[in-house]
């Protein structure tokens, strides 16, 4: 950053968290809106997508993942991998079983 | 932040800069851990839905829409109005961080009592609770409907309990700014709280789809 | 400037004759509200000693009740909660704090040439954590208990169960707090307070170990958490996500508590390793052979341990598929185990050895990983597991990693660092002797039991056919010897608090920063941060004359 007067880099961060935040609001009215698009009942996870750039806006933008300590970033992506891991791995079963299922008390 | 030469800390650091980064280090660690409490929560919303997908997704639709979505915008506005705070103590203007603040806590506020007073008690009056006998939904969505909001109960209550906590964070913050604990040469707790803050944003910000929308196409 | 330290490396000033951390005040409140990470390393070591010998008198009595094959107790209500006691205090009270919370907490900032841990009172609010939850914990398993087993299985625990099975759960889940603060405590120590010089590539493969340990702790233990929290809600409110009554699926729970537990066996184990490392370059006089590879296995185990947790249920009713995938995965977590190994016997090849107790326990530590490591192979093959699974053969093979090796990496770290931490000396000859009778014990109480599995003998079953009784009369006599095998320690090693000879600074002449200081250490652990300037296991080439 060149050489600013505190009131001027003050002036610079509020307005870059403004448009921060007004994107954010934007991103969410499109997810909102995205959820009465007809995407069939495998296709409807996709909202998580928007959703997914939120998480983004916000841990960069709001949390400065980047800016602080290099072990922030590890910590970070340590997380998000641990996660993928738990889910993906954790989802092998049931997308690959076949569960014979029996009505239920309501059904009978 | 400014190097720490000449400023307080404790023993086992070689300056306060170490220090404030350490503890830096010490919340995104934290929060990895959240985010493996809350992924597990996350495996179970895929199994539900996977084993019962036509009762998950109608439960869902029974969830109130237009609570779940001002929510939502009123976090991401207080997630907002926290990083407003920290940028005004960078430059040392505590009063202002002071009035974020405490406009981030009464954003808070009222998402709590949305969901709690309103959402709640809403769903309770529908029997929406997954023990009810004359549980909302019946026949073939009954099952996946429980499991919904067994799922939902549990999710926005971790949540809320994680929102109890931050508030409390709040308050602990704003006191100490009142007090002038704070300076642009350090103000680290205001950070680390804001970091804690931001996630449990972000933890509803994974809810919310989850909860709100998916179920409702 | 040679790693091999002499009183004269010791950072003392001139003049300071008395004090370390242990007259650094007498009262009780000085110890129970302490942030000196080396007083709360003695409060968890009372702590886990105390749980230790509850959780072994739980296994004493399983062990009398095999004696015959219709059950001495004549109880199978009894047996379970016996068995489930037992599992539940050696796994969360026992065996994932042990090494860590003692010998880690003691030794990290030693070994780090720092003066304490990042974060001290959160150090001192996991002892407390811990208390918490073994409180509770006992009081559920005192006041009746639970008979589901330290698995937990739905709908058995959520449903079916008669006793304590949510106050269990709760205690369970307050220690895991204690279990995530440490490890993260130690996670951002190792990063932040390594002395100046103390480069990643040269330190000790014990921080290596806590490291890779804490990883585990830190990202497995909450999966355990939210896993208790929907138990007990199931439990509670008599409807959850794991009831199949309404859709939910009994099988998601043992993916969740498999996700935490699977690395909850690696969080037991890795210490061990760590420690063994420490000791046998020390007794060998010569340098970890291969130190980088034993590194990266560490880190590795660390990773590959959350792939594998789907082979605990091969046989619940996953997917053939899924369980292929994790008997591929589960192959390639053994790999790094069998670097270790053979980078501990390249150590030891062409070494200059002494059978101090230290290295004979290390030594019992090589050998009984191997045999429970190479068995765990057998039960990784889908095919051999179909008859294994839920036998003592399983029982066998955790009980040779969990107890042959990891308890004895207990015992060598402890005698090991005993004169660092207390200023003393253990007598030598009882401590050989208990280490020897320790493994005599061990191999006839687990040895076998791999028969016993192998011939089809159910494990958690309280009685049996009768052709199996002179198998389990024999498990259950080398309890007893192992029993004793335990009690000897606690007795010497008491003793030696009063009478032992005074420690000097570096007794084994090893190296590392925590010998550089006097034992046992003064409060701040040194008055002047150490700048390292060597690799880790410098040791001179042995001597060709003596003297």
């Amino acid at each position: 950053m060149s050489v600013q007067s505190p009131k001027q880099s003050l002036r610079t961060e509020v307005a870059r968290l403004v448009r921060l935040w007004v994107l954010l609001l934007l991103v969410g009215a499109v997810e909102f809106g995205a959820s009465f698009l007809p995407l069939g009942h495998l296709g409807r996870p996709l909202i998580m997508i928007p959703a997914i750039a939120m998480i983004g806006l916000v841990a960069f933008g709001f949390m400065n993942v980047t800016k602080g300590p290099v072990i922030v970033r590890t910590f970070a992506v340590a997380a998000l991998f641990w996660l993928l891991i738990l889910l993906a791995l954790g989802s092998v079963d049931p997308l690959t079983r076949v569960n014979y299922t029996v009505p239920t008390p309501d059904q009978r | 932040m400014t190097a720490g030469s000449g400023l307080p800390h404790e023993f086992q650091y070689a300056d306060a800069s170490h220090q404030a980064n350490t503890a830096i280090a010490g919340m995104w660690l934290f929060l990895a851990t959240e985010v493996l409490l809350f992924g597990g929560l996350i495996l179970c919303w895929i199994y539900s839905r996977h084993w019962n997908p036509v009762g998950f997704d109608a439960g869902a639709r029974q969830t109130a829409l237009w609570i779940g979505t001002l929510n939502t915008a009123l976090l991401i506005t207080s997630s907002f109005l926290y990083a407003l705070g920290v940028a005004f103590m960078r430059v040392g203007n505590a009063r202002a961080l002071i009035h974020c603040l405490v406009l981030t806590l009464m954003l808070a506020l009222a998402f709590l009592v949305l969901k709690f007073g309103l959402e709640y008690r809403d769903d309770f009056a529908r029997h929406l609770f997954p023990t009810a006998t004359r549980f909302a939904l019946t026949g073939a969505e009954a099952a996946g409907g429980r499991l919904f909001f067994i799922f939902y109960f549990l999710g926005t209550g971790l949540h809320g309990i994680h929102m109890l906590v931050g508030m409390g964070l709040l308050v602990w913050i704003i006191r100490r700014a009142r007090r002038g604990e704070f300076s642009p040469q350090y103000y680290t707790p205001v950070e680390v709280v804001g970091l804690y803050w931001s996630f449990v944003d972000l933890v509803w910000l994974t809810l919310y789809p989850l909860i709100y929308l998916v179920g409702r196409g | 400037m040679n790693s091999t330290a002499a009183d004269t490396d010791i950072a003392v000033p001139r003049g300071q004759t008395e004090g370390s951390y242990l007259t650094d005040g007498y009262s009780v409140r000085s110890w129970l509200l302490s942030t000196d990470h080396k007083r709360i390393a003695m409060l968890y070591l009372a702590s886990i000693t105390f749980f230790f010998f509850i959780g072994g008198a739980a296994a004493a009595l399983v062990r009398l009740n095999l004696i015959v094959p219709e059950g001495l107790l004549g109880s199978a209500e009894a047996y379970n909660r016996l068995f489930t006691m037992h599992g539940v205090i050696m796994v969360w009270f026992f065996l994932v704090p042990a090494v860590p919370v003692t010998l880690g907490n003691f030794m990290i900032p030693l070994m780090l040439g720092a003066r304490d841990l990042a974060f001290p009172r959160l150090n001192l609010l996991s002892w407390y954590l811990f208390m918490a939850g073994g409180v509770v914990t006992l009081w559920a398993l005192f006041s009746g208990g639970l008979d589901t087993g330290w698995t937990f299985y739905t709908p058995l625990s959520t449903a079916y169960a008669k006793g304590h099975v949510v106050m269990a759960v709760v205690g369970i889940f307050i220690s895991g707090f204690s279990s995530i603060a440490t490890g993260l405590n130690f996670i951002v120590t190792i990063h932040q307070l390594r002395a100046p010089g103390l480069t990643w590539y040269r330190l000790p493969v014990f921080i290596w170990s806590m490291y890779s340990l804490s990883v585990l702790l830190v990202l497995a233990t909450p999966v355990l958490a939210i896993t208790l929290v929907l138990l007990a809600f199931e439990r509670l409110f008599h409807i959850g996500i794991f009831d199949p009554a309404i859709g939910g699926d009994p099988l998601l729970f043992q993916h969740l508590f498999w996700f935490y537990s699977h690395p909850a066996v690696y969080m037991m184990i890795l210490p061990g390793f760590g420690v063994v490392s420490e000791i046998i370059p020390a007794f060998a006089r010569k340098s970890l052979f291969g130190y980088k590879f034993v590194v990266w296995a560490s880190v590795s185990i660390a990773v590959i341990s959350f792939f594998v947790w789907g082979h605990h249920m091969y046989v619940a009713g996953t997917s053939l598929y899924s369980a292929l995938l994790f008997s591929i995965l589960s192959y390639l977590v053994a790999v790094p185990s069998a670097i270790k190994v053979f980078n501990w016997l390249g150590t030891l090849h062409k070494g200059y050895i002494s059978f101090d107790a230290p290295m004979l326990y290390a030594l019992g530590f090589v050998g009984l990983f191997t045999i429970g490591g190479l068995t765990g192979l057998w039960v990784a093959a889908l095919a051999a597991d179909v008859h294994l699974t839920q036998t003592y053969f399983v029982v066998a093979h955790f009980h040779y990693i969990m107890v042959g090796a990891m308890v004895s990496a207990f015992f060598g770290g402890l005698h090991y660092w005993w004169p660092k931490i207390t200023g003393r000396m253990y007598p030598e000859m009882w401590a050989r002797i208990a280490a020897l009778i320790m493994f005599i014990g061990f191999n006839l109480t687990f040895f076998p039991q791999f028969i016993l599995g192998y011939l089809g003998m159910p494990r958690r079953y309280f009685s049996y056919p009768p052709e199996f009784q002179v198998l389990n009369v024999l498990s259950s006599a080398g309890a007893t010897i192992l029993a004793a095998a335990y009690l000897l320690p606690l007795g010497y090693l008491v003793w030696s608090l009063l009478y032992g000879d005074k420690a000097p600074a570096n007794p084994w002449r090893a190296t590392g920063l925590e010998w550089k200081t006097p034992s046992p250490p003064p409060t701040v652990n040194f008055l002047v941060t150490p700048v390292v300037t060597t690799g880790p296991y410098e040791y001179p080439p042995p001597e060709r004359t003596s003297g």
